[in-house]
């Protein structure tokens, strides 16, 4: 894989439809090695690379957003015809440079406008922190549960109001106080935040920060946690209950694949768009792969039941695993935590009764849901 | 919550994230001391903290970590003392250098280590009698790690070299005036030389609390700027390691409360309160003292040459 | 017996300040191919794919020029401030300063036309200077150590954006994503076709440096830096107004490091965005920059090219050699550590002596001692 740089140089210009070669290159934001969002991008783009053999791959790390051109001509020149950038930051530079290379198939994560060339891809996590939600509920003593959080934008704040529906539907006296750290990474401010939620009597942690700081700041002090984008068991087998981890794999491995069959081609990506979820096996909830629920927690989670208007009268372990199973075989019409009426901090109705928002609505909303404890800018809330 | 108790949890905390703090800086002072800055205590606790956490891993058992990154940040002070004190090259720009390179190569070096937990970290621990008392067992004595005693001790420790024993006398009088201490007899190369790896060795064992106590694993960058307050503490404290030990205390009580009132004031300007805090301390630090001195040694960041003045 | 003794040098000439520069930066490369070779690149072939990348075509070329500018517009400003022995290493938080000051009048003072960019160039250089305001008061009559005082304002001036970004101005369009909304087109600087370097920046930081170089040799306020550099003390037994000239120095300084902000803004990501995107940490790089130049201004022409020339390197390196991002530090605290080093070959030179003496003679007056003592008499006058 590594040595393809300069046999492409010779190579030239690509044919239009089905690619007997594919060469893939992606733009990572942060470090391979951080534990978090590019680490699991980076997994993906390894799993692909094993797994066929008329692909090579490489990629640039650390790339700043003004930069990314720059990086994407270095690429091209290079002999890729496949770019996935994976920032939403760098949306301006791929469509630029989409036009300027027509020939070329870009895929933007979490972006949102796409060309004859461009498709957008996200592996979204909202229902796995609703199922990690349901959990927390049913584990803290204090009612206080701590969530760490990276930037106040809509994809955090959509995943601290998933997790936050999951809370209260087991446990409707209990409340998430969040901290922000308006930073990804930022493990020495994770561990004074957590320690921060600690002080303030909050019992089970949940987090959006590239590294397993709150996990083990947490452990130390022997509350439970979840686990955040890779899989952090590890860290605390004891502490980590369950937790979210994205495998991009699946998208990437369809991608390309279709590119590779001549499927998609560099004329016809203007309506491709991948929100995968559960179903599409996007994103797993676990401590790892292999643990859906850290067996160390499953005595506590069925010893909490909870009355379901459709379930009955069944224990949290039980409930989680039913709509896990609903969300991942069913999609979001088999079920979904959003579906209304859902309301805001302020008592507004946001999502009207059996209404179940849309992709744009989630990937665009600002509030904050009943039972979020935290300073500004919720404020700002319509 | 009632102010009682979130008086005794700000406090641990601050004592907790106070630990790093006061050992970079009493390293700092001590070589300040001796008449050399040192910038680069924030690529030398990077480093320290790598070669801690590696240490570490490898040999199963944290003390090993804490020796290696002492060793590191000697080794890396070592540099800088070379070229400050026998090149007597300009000693602002060889530290920024360090700090550069520091930051550099454990981020090259430690990617193999990144996202690991380490097996064997520093447990928390209760001081057995003194964990019972009443509002300071909490406070100081139940949860800290054992680095953070050592840290203070070596405060006191350092107060009493500085200020109470010939040798401290030595060292402060090659801070002050070299020519006169090396008229003296005094060694004047080779106490700062000496003053300055220590400084390096605390620095690097800075490092090492926060990969094997604090937040036991290594990821790039994670001393976070926390150099650069040693070095505000050090002037803050007028060079002296009783006072840093109140300094350091401040600064970690900045650092948590920027976390703990979230809840009460709005993040984004709590995110400033430790830089904010550092530039009115060091404000009101200067406007305390004489003009004349404001309690600097006075041939810091001269290099000596014999024979010349 | 014959003995040798180091011997203090008046003033080294400048062609051997220029050789021992570029020997210790080939030895700081030299050291760098090591590097190469311990992750499997042949060092040779390495640094010919690195050269052949950035300076094979016009479009390598402007990726350095482009890293050149922000680079050149602060390093000349940090020239003027060390000379002063103030010690600014908050160039990057002028840098934001002066981006968040574009920005505001791109973004909300409309009505402007082509005044708009001379507008946002204006409101870029007095942010940054006001940016260096307080330090530079602090340090002039309270003695403040500058170094950690400019240093916090970065911070401060990083989180200041963060929170405009995210607070008041954030974007309609930017989903709720921490962006201002882009720049009206009359907000973005013109680019060289073919390109993406804004030229009209490069020529502000060109016109800057031949600025400052006349301004440190042929008027009464470079000469009084030059004497207050060099003795703070003997400038103040002859009368000259050390707050006054800190003050005027700063804030040049520090609005130069605002255009480079506004250069970015303008010329680059056309909206204000996260601020550890905005600069890539030139401000902190600049100091390598000014101290290279060795306190000449129209030798940041040079330095400033070159470290834009090793953060291109820097950027080929991760995608031809597949090397991690990192490098560039290791490389740019080696060049340093080997300019220092290098520096006594400059001081001293070895002379033979036939025995040692039974005191060491006294320092041979350094020439800008004398032009104290030349100043102090003039003045008296």
């Amino acid at each position: 894989m590594k040595r393809w740089w300069l046999g492409a140089l010779m190579m030239g210009s690509v044919a239009w439809a089905q690619l007997e070669e594919v060469q893939a290159g992606f733009i990572y934001v942060g470090p391979v090695g951080d534990f978090g969002w590019t680490y699991s991008h980076d997994r993906g783009r390894r799993a692909v690379d094993e797994r066929f053999d008329w692909l090579t791959t490489t990629f640039v790390e650390s790339v700043p957003e003004g930069d990314a051109e720059t990086f994407i001509d270095q690429l091209v020149r290079g002999g890729a015809n496949v770019i996935f950038t994976t920032s939403f930051g760098y949306g301006e530079a791929t469509l630029a440079a989409a036009q300027r290379y027509p020939e070329v198939l870009f895929g933007h994560a979490t972006g949102f406008q796409t060309a004859p060339n461009v498709m957008v891809y996200i592996a979204e996590f909202y229902q796995v922190y609703y199922l990690n939600g349901l959990m927390a509920g049913a584990l803290t003593e204090t009612n206080k549960i701590g969530y760490v959080a990276a930037f106040p934008i809509p994809e955090v704040k959509r995943h601290i109001n998933a997790f936050t529906l999951g809370v209260r539907e087991v446990n409707p006296e209990a409340e998430v106080e969040v901290r922000w750290l308006y930073n990804w990474f930022d493990p020495a401010g994770a561990a004074e935040a957590t320690q921060a939620l600690i002080a303030e009597g909050a019992d089970v942690f949940a987090f959006s920060e590239d590294t397993p700081t709150v996990i083990q700041t947490a452990a130390e002090r022997g509350f439970p946690s979840f686990s955040h984008y890779s899989a952090m068991y590890d860290f605390a087998p004891e502490h980590v209950v369950s937790g979210q981890i994205a495998n991009w794999e699946v998208i990437y491995a369809d991608f390309l694949e279709k590119v590779h069959t001549g499927e998609y081609t560099a004329q016809n990506l203007e309506d491709v768009n991948y929100w995968w979820l559960l179903d599409d096996g996007a994103v797993i909830m676990g401590a790892d792969e292999e643990t859906p629920i850290n067996p160390v927690f499953e005595e506590r989670l069925r010893a909490v039941t909870v009355r379901d208007p459709e379930l009955g009268e069944v224990s949290v372990y039980d409930l989680v695993m039913a709509r896990h199973d609903a969300m991942r075989e069913g999609g979001p019409e088999a079920f979904d935590p959003f579906t209304g009426p859902v309301r805001d901090r302020r008592g507004n109705v946001v999502i009207e009764e059996g209404v179940t928002p849309d992709q744009e609505t989630l990937e665009t909303l600002e509030w904050a849901v009943e039972g979020v404890s935290a300073s500004s800018p919720w404020d700002n809330e319509p | 919550m009632e102010l009682e108790s979130w008086l005794i949890s700000a406090t641990a905390r601050s004592l907790a994230f106070a630990t790093p703090l006061l050992l970079a800086a009493l390293g700092e002072i001590v070589a300040e001391r001796a008449g050399v800055v040192n910038l680069g205590v924030e690529g030398m606790m990077v480093l320290g903290a790598l070669t801690g956490f590696v240490a570490a891993q490898l040999g199963g058992d944290p003390t090993l970590g804490v020796l290696a990154a002492g060793l590191t940040g000697g080794l890396a002070a070592l540099v800088h003392a070379f070229l400050a004190i026998t090149l007597r090259a300009n000693q602002y720009v060889s530290g920024l250098a360090l700090t550069i390179f520091g930051l550099g190569l454990s981020g090259v070096v430690g990617r193999a280590w990144q996202g690991q937990p380490l097996r064997n970290p520093f447990r928390a621990l209760d001081v057995p009698p003194l964990a019972e008392l009443p509002v300071l067992g909490p406070a100081l004595f139940q949860g800290q790690h054992l680095m953070t005693y050592a840290a203070i001790l070596a405060a006191l420790l350092l107060w009493v070299l500085l200020f109470k024993t010939r040798l401290g006398l030595s060292v402060r009088s090659v801070g002050e005036s070299p020519a006169a201490a090396d008229a003296l007899g005094v060694g004047v190369y080779g106490l700062r030389y000496g003053c300055v790896v220590f400084g390096g060795v605390m620095a690097g064992v800075a490092g090492s609390y926060l990969s094997l106590a604090y937040r036991p694993s290594w990821s790039e960058g994670m001393s976070a700027g926390m150099g650069w307050i040693a070095l505000a503490i050090a002037i803050f404290a007028a060079w002296n390691p009783l006072k840093a030990l109140w300094g350091a205390f401040l600064f970690g009580a900045c650092f948590h409360l920027a976390f703990r009132l979230q809840g009460v004031l709005p993040a984004e300007f709590l995110r400033l309160l430790p830089y904010v805090a550092t530039i009115v301390a060091l404000t009101l630090a200067s406007l305390g003292r004489s003009r004349a001195r404001r309690g600097a040694p006075a041939a810091l960041g001269t290099p000596y040459t014999r024979g010349e003045r | 017996m014959k003995r040798y003794r180091l011997e203090p040098r008046p003033a080294p000439p400048p062609g051997l300040v220029l050789a021992v520069s570029c020997g210790a930066v080939v030895a700081a490369l030299v050291v760098t191919g090591f590097i190469f070779l311990g992750f499997g690149h042949n060092p040779i072939t390495a640094y010919a794919q690195l050269f052949a990348a950035t300076l094979g075509d016009l479009r390598g070329v402007s990726e350095v020029l482009r890293k050149t500018v922000p680079l050149l517009l602060c390093g000349v400003g940090l020239v003027l401030a060390f000379r002063l022995q103030f010690w600014n290493i908050g160039a990057e938080g002028q840098i934001l300063a002066g981006a968040a000051g574009a920005a505001g009048v791109a973004l909300f003072v409309p009505g402007l036309g082509p005044a708009t960019l001379p507008a946002m160039f204006a409101a870029g250089f007095v942010a940054g200077a006001a940016w260096g305001f307080l330090p530079a008061i602090l340090k002039a009559r309270l003695g403040v150590s500058e170094i950690i005082t400019t240093l916090m304002m970065n911070y401060i001036a990083f989180y200041l954006v963060q929170y405009l970004i995210l607070g008041p101005w954030r974007g309609q369009e930017a989903r709720g994503f921490a962006y201002t909304d882009r720049f009206p087109p009359e907000a973005a600087l013109p680019l060289l076709p073919g390109t993406r370097l804004p030229w009209p920046t490069l020529v502000v930081a060109v016109a800057l440096v031949l600025f400052v170089a006349f301004l440190l040799s042929r008027t009464r306020l470079g000469f009084e830096v030059r004497v207050i550099g060099q003795s703070a003390h003997a400038a103040r037994y002859a009368g000259m107004g050390f707050t006054r000239v800190t003050l005027l120095v700063m804030g040049l300084s520090a609005g130069a490091a605002g255009l480079a902000g506004v250069g970015e803004v303008a010329g680059v990501h056309l909206r204000l965005l996260d601020p550890a995107q905005i600069s890539l940490g030139y401000g902190y790089t600049a100091i390598i920059v000014a101290l290279l130049a060795r306190g000449h201004p129209l030798a940041t022409l040079l330095t400033a090219t070159f470290l834009g020339l090793v953060f291109a390197m820097g950027d080929t390196m991760r995608v031809v050699l597949g090397l991690p991002f990192q490098m560039t530090g290791v490389i740019s605290g080696l060049v340093l550590f080997f300019i220092i080093a290098a520096e006594p070959v400059l001081r001293y030179r070895l002379r033979r002596a036939p025995a040692a003496p039974l005191q060491a003679p006294e320092a041979a007056t350094p020439e800008p001692a004398k032009e104290v003592a030349r100043g102090a008499r003039e003045l008296a006058d």
